[in-house]
């Protein structure tokens, strides 16, 4: 997976101030989903209406399988009717008084009706809408439905690119599930790329090869989800993408073994106090005495059933424990350090020792964590 | 039963309407689409019709077109035509004091369509004429229909302003309204109790038909 600025199928690098700002460069590989993600505002929805053609942007660049979209500097703009483009819009934008065979047809007229009629009903039966619902106006259609109306109509385009704007957003749990399959599918028969805008991390940790976090109009960082996970740039991309396992410190410097860091963990306000030393990897970027943020993936903390031995295990009590379905989400607060708080996810039987006010030991797998300087953006 | 002062008036309500419908479909869409600085005189200057007294709207009419006045002379020497108590001026007047019923529902009609529909249309590789027939006008269309409804109905009743500019001249200017008043002058009230009811159940019938057409076809969306 190359995703260095210059080559691919979808290649952007645009700049803008006005209205809002929106700046990123990104590429995207043909059967790659790209997912643009940030908090609203963030300019991901603009991002997409830039490369739908729906926006001209101050700046920049916007290729396709080697065709220039867009290109300020020889002030070439690609209207978006002829830039075979398939666009899933937030709320579908189906034509009310259309039934969903006519909705698909309208990206068909290029056709004669009869052969629109008959790839309208092909693109339908594709993303598996019965005869029955083919014939009704987007009003007598189900959310989930309609989506797939939205989505037949986008590929009936024949895009070069397809784009997603919080598809999943008016869509029940049970739907979505059907929905994630029909986009894994979609990625791998159509060979082209796929961008999908969404707040929502876990979905796109999900369905995407490449995550593009945007905050204030800025991509903050790009690369494979596990990769963002497991190292955030900064804080506030580990705020975006969820990461609720965030702490201070203060970097010490190397340990005794090479590649390896001491990390004095401080309670938030108080930089003279200390909760522990712990050993983390050290990738020498951080200067001795430089107060840090640090961030701990759900995977790297655990619960352990007999007493703290080592350095990286700790008392705790449960402050907080929500029961969702088959998953437990529990807070925990230090035994020795009430102030300092510790979020876990867990699945299984261990669940049931999660009540409030419980004494557990969690563990924390040092390799896991990813240490940030301080007020860096 | 003055039929002649009604076929003056179906006439001159046909030809106004098909003379405006292309201007206020354009103007509706245009007020509905766009904003700028300056937008709210614009849109003044449309309903003004609507509150200005008739006569008010008539007087202004007959000075700014009659024979003396810039307008009316170029008229009469480029064109060969007077603008002022004949058909000609009859029908001017009308298009001006129907601007308001043509461009206000169409306008309402299109706000009401949401805006990423045109968005859709254009990356499903629709041009802005296509978007329009294919789009916009089916889902404006009961809106535009009940424009048509009153201004047609509207002109059939028009009263202040004909006879400013018009006059009362039979078979030229002499539409059902005036007819209906020159009946009442002569007190011939059973000639203008005929015109008038006549003239109430085409109104009520056809506002009343617009309606229902309307609203059927909302239900059918």
């Amino acid at each position: 997976m190359t995703n260095g600025v210059g080559s691919g199928a979808l290649v952007v690098d645009v700049e803008q101030r006005h209205p809002m700002p929106v700046t990123g460069a990104f590429n995207c590989e043909r059967g790659q989903l790209l997912a643009l993600v940030g908090p609203s505002g963030a300019g991901k929805t603009s991002m997409l209406r830039i490369l739908a053609g729906l926006m001209q942007p101050e700046r920049g660049r916007v290729t396709v399988a080697g065709e220039t979209w867009f290109d300020s500097a020889t002030g070439s703009f690609l209207q978006p009717q002829r830039r075979h483009v398939g666009l899933v819009f937030q709320n579908y934008a189906l034509m009310p008084h259309l039934t969903a065979t006519d909705n698909v047809a309208l990206s068909l007229l290029h056709l004669p009706r009869s052969s629109r009629l008959a790839k309208a009903k092909h693109w339908l039966d594709h993303v598996r809408l019965t005869s029955s619902q083919q014939a009704r106006r987007p009003a007598a259609l189900s959310g989930g439905e309609q989506q797939r109306v939205a989505v037949a109509r986008a590929l009936a385009r024949e895009p070069k690119l397809l784009l997603l704007d919080e598809p999943f957003s008016a869509v029940d749990q049970m739907n979505r599930q059907g929905l994630y399959q029909l986009l894994a599918d979609l990625k791998r028969e159509l060979a082209i790329p796929i961008v999908l805008v969404t707040h929502d991390m876990n979905e796109a940790s999900l369905l995407a090869d490449w995550l593009v976090v945007m905050d204030a109009g800025q991509v903050l960082q790009q690369g494979p989800p596990a990769a963002i996970h497991r190292a955030p740039r900064n804080a506030r991309v580990a705020d975006l993408v969820g990461i609720h396992n965030r702490f201070h410190g203060v970097w010490e410097g190397p340990a005794q073994e090479p590649g390896l860091g001491l990390l004095r963990w401080t309670v938030a306000g108080d930089d003279a106090s200390t909760v522990a030393t712990l050993v983390v990897r050290d990738k020498r970027r951080i200067d001795p005495g430089q107060k840090v943020t640090w961030v701990i993936n759900g995977d790297g903390v655990s619960l352990l059933d007999r007493p703290a031995r080592n350095d990286d295990e700790f008392a705790a009590v449960v402050t907080e424990a929500r029961h969702l379905g088959e998953v437990t989400l529990a807070t925990l607060a230090l035994a020795e350090h009430p102030r300092v708080q510790l979020h876990l996810t867990l699945t299984g039987p261990q669940r049931a020792r999660l009540t409030v006010a419980a004494a557990v030991v969690v563990r924390l797998d040092l390799s896991l964590v990813h240490v940030m300087p301080q007020r860096f953006r | 039963m003055d039929w002649q002062a009604l076929a003056l008036s179906a006439k001159l309500a046909s030809v106004t309407l098909v003379l405006l419908l292309p201007f206020g479909l354009w103007l509706g869409r245009w007020l509905a689409r766009t904003d700028f600085s300056g937008k709210a005189w614009v849109e003044a200057l449309v309903v003004l019709p609507l509150v200005l007294p008739p006569t008010v709207l008539g007087y202004y009419l007959l000075v700014s077109l009659g024979g003396a006045s810039p307008i009316g002379r170029w008229a009469t020497q480029a064109l060969g035509v007077s603008l002022t108590f004949n058909f000609t001026g009859l029908l001017f007047a009308s298009i001006i004091f129907n601007v308001p019923f043509i461009v206000q529902p169409i306008a309402r009609a299109f706000e009401a369509i949401p805006g990423n529909l045109a968005e859709a249309a254009a990356v499903s590789g629709l041009s802005t004429w296509q978007t329009f027939w294919r789009v916009e006008l089916p889902l404006a269309w009961p809106g535009v229909l009940s424009a048509m409804v009153l201004t047609f109905v509207h002109t059939l009743g028009e009263f202040g302003v004909v006879l400013m500019i018009g006059g009362s001249i039979p078979g030229e200017t002499r539409t059902i309204a005036i007819s209906i008043y020159d009946r009442v002058q002569a007190f011939d009230l059973a000639s203008a109790d005929r015109m008038a009811l006549l003239l109430l159940v085409l109104s009520l019938g056809a506002v009343a038909a617009s309606f229902f057409a309307s609203s059927r076809l909302m239900v059918k969306r």
